[in-house]
């Protein structure tokens, strides 16, 4: 990934330098909560680590409108993660004791339904969770026509859209 | 967002395909892997795949989507995914906002999680794993011997009053030691998902699938614990037993020894080829499909599994077969031309 590192880091020192306090408020007010603020502002600055650098020189005509722009992704990250734990935390609370993974592979796991998640997000409900029965529960299209009371084409529509989605993802177009 | 042209690059997320190849090889995947292809779909699928390099790559890529799913306990994502909590209503303005603004920024969500190396998720819970194609041997403290085949996941509890493995995944061979350094020996347990067994001085295999345990048994026996019950029976030596939540049962014989692996040789009288090839193909990552034609073949012999390769190999020059690798990841099985 060399590439993609600026080519200037001294570009992001000084966006560090000047904006950092400015975002970290702009981030509590969002947030409601300065450890939170710490820690996404913290994920900005390494995003424009990794950023190609292009893309940074754009951002420093404008910084305050390009960091916010990164920001803001990241804050509906944030919530979005906030919402998984709380159902993984629910879904273990209902497992028998003995069958409860230790503290590190349950975060291992909470990391790997946040890309499964994130990869799904902008799918149609019906269209993921025929994607999410057919990978994790083995589902053929014609159970997933039945479940979801629908023709075959449209289960078999569902899973290929699915997919394309994660493939474009993934792959680019 | 279109990606410069690099001439070359051979890397995962390299040269792009034509978007209707990628179609096409979504197509092949939902008939193949979440239908129930008859022959003729399936040979029209091999024929595909066989139709060119750029094929056989958009088919791996459309695979490789599917690993992250492999890495989550099925149950336990299905139950956190679809809580209400989780679940919302379609994609308000404020989100899809979000979503933009993403994508904008250039942000490919997820890249994070894509150079990860596929990993069932049972090997996160294990101490100790093998990947497929591969096989560990484990000494542990009270003399016993334990070995992993291919693709399996175990742990192990030598702490407490019981000696204890867990099997989460795939197979091993145990060889129980005599425990010196107790004041007595402690009783040794396999446990798996689909029930527990007490090791009554010993040596024996167990190999989990996706409903039950096999457990074949060497010198000893072995009692078998389904879940919430007690003893419910005795394996002996030279037999073998499904152990599943609603029981066990005596299992018929696989055509080819249980503890072969751990020397390395698939070694039968009379095996099935359909049974051999199935059995090879836990060694290798990809599949091998057997033609129906072929499946019914009986063969005797030893094949290496440390060469699976190898043992492919050895099968077309022996047998009536003839084997062809569309790619690496998909080899089929099928009669020799004649003459």
């Amino acid at each position: 990934m060399a590439a993609h590192i600026s080519e200037d880091p001294s570009s992001v020192e000084t966006l560090y330098a000047s904006h950092h306090a400015w975002l970290r408020g702009w981030l509590h007010r969002r947030l409601g909560d300065s450890f939170d603020a710490a820690d996404v502002a913290q994920d900005v600055f390494m995003r424009l680590l990794t950023r190609p650098a292009a893309s940074a020189a754009q951002g420093l005509r404008e910084p305050r409108a390009y960091l916010s722009t990164i920001a803001r992704g990241l804050v509906v990250d944030h919530w979005r993660r906030r919402e998984l734990e709380r159902a993984w935390l629910e879904t273990l609370a209902h497992l028998p004791e003995p069958q409860a993974p230790s503290p590190e592979s349950r975060l291992i796991f909470l990391e790997t339904l946040i890309a499964i998640d994130r990869m799904l997000d902008a799918l149609k409900p019906q269209v993921r969770s025929a994607f999410l029965w057919a990978q994790l529960e083995g589902l053929t299209c014609p159970q997933i026509a039945e479940r979801l009371g629908v023709s075959l084409a449209t289960a078999e529509r569902h899973v290929a859209a699915a997919l394309r989605h994660c493939y474009t993802l993934r792959f680019g177009a | 967002m279109s990606r410069a042209g690099h001439q070359g690059s051979d890397s995962a997320a390299g040269a792009a395909l034509p978007p209707g190849l990628i179609d096409d090889a979504i197509g092949w995947a939902v008939r193949m892997d979440f239908n129930a292809p008859s022959a003729a779909t399936r040979q029209a699928f091999e024929a595909w795949l066989r139709a060119s390099a750029a094929h056989a790559q958009a088919w791996e890529r459309v695979q490789s989507l599917q690993d992250v799913f492999r890495r989550m306990p099925a149950q336990l994502a299905l139950d956190t995914l679809q809580s209400p909590h989780v679940q919302r209503a379609p994609a308000g303005p404020r989100r899809r906002q979000a979503l933009r603004l993403l994508s904008l920024a250039g942000i490919t969500g997820g890249a994070g999680w894509l150079v990860h190396e596929h990993t069932p998720w049972q090997r996160v819970l294990a101490d100790t794993s093998t990947a497929v194609g591969e096989q560990r041997t484990l000494q542990l403290a009270d003399g016993s011997v334990v070995v992993l085949n291919t693709d399996t996941a175990a742990s192990t509890d030598l702490g407490g009053a019981v000696r204890r493995i867990v099997l989460h995944r795939g197979e091993i061979l145990v060889t129980t030691g005599p425990d010196p350094h107790a004041p007595s020996r402690r009783p040794f347990w396999v446990q798996t998902p689909f029930g527990s067994l007490q090791a009554l001085g010993t040596r024996f295999v167990v190999r989990l699938d996706g409903r039950r345990a096999r457990i074949s048994v060497q010198e000893g026996a072995v009692a078998m614990h389904p879940p919430g019950r007690g003893a419910e029976t005795v394996a002996r030596p030279g037999e073998s037993w499904w152990l599943a939540p609603q029981g066990s049962t005596r299992a018929p014989s696989q055509g080819f020894a249980p503890d072969g692996w751990a020397d390395g040789v698939l070694a039968g009288r009379n095996m099935r080829l359909a049974d051999m090839l199935a059995e090879l193909s836990r060694h290798r990552r990809g599949r091998i499909v057997c033609d129906e034609r072929v499946a019914d073949l009986r063969l005797s012999g030893s094949f290496q599994l440390r060469d699976s390769d190898q043992a492919l190999r050895f099968l077309a020059q022996t047998q009536p077969v003839r084997v062809t690798a569309l790619t690496p990841w998909w080899v089929t099985v099928g009669p020799a031309a004649p003459g």
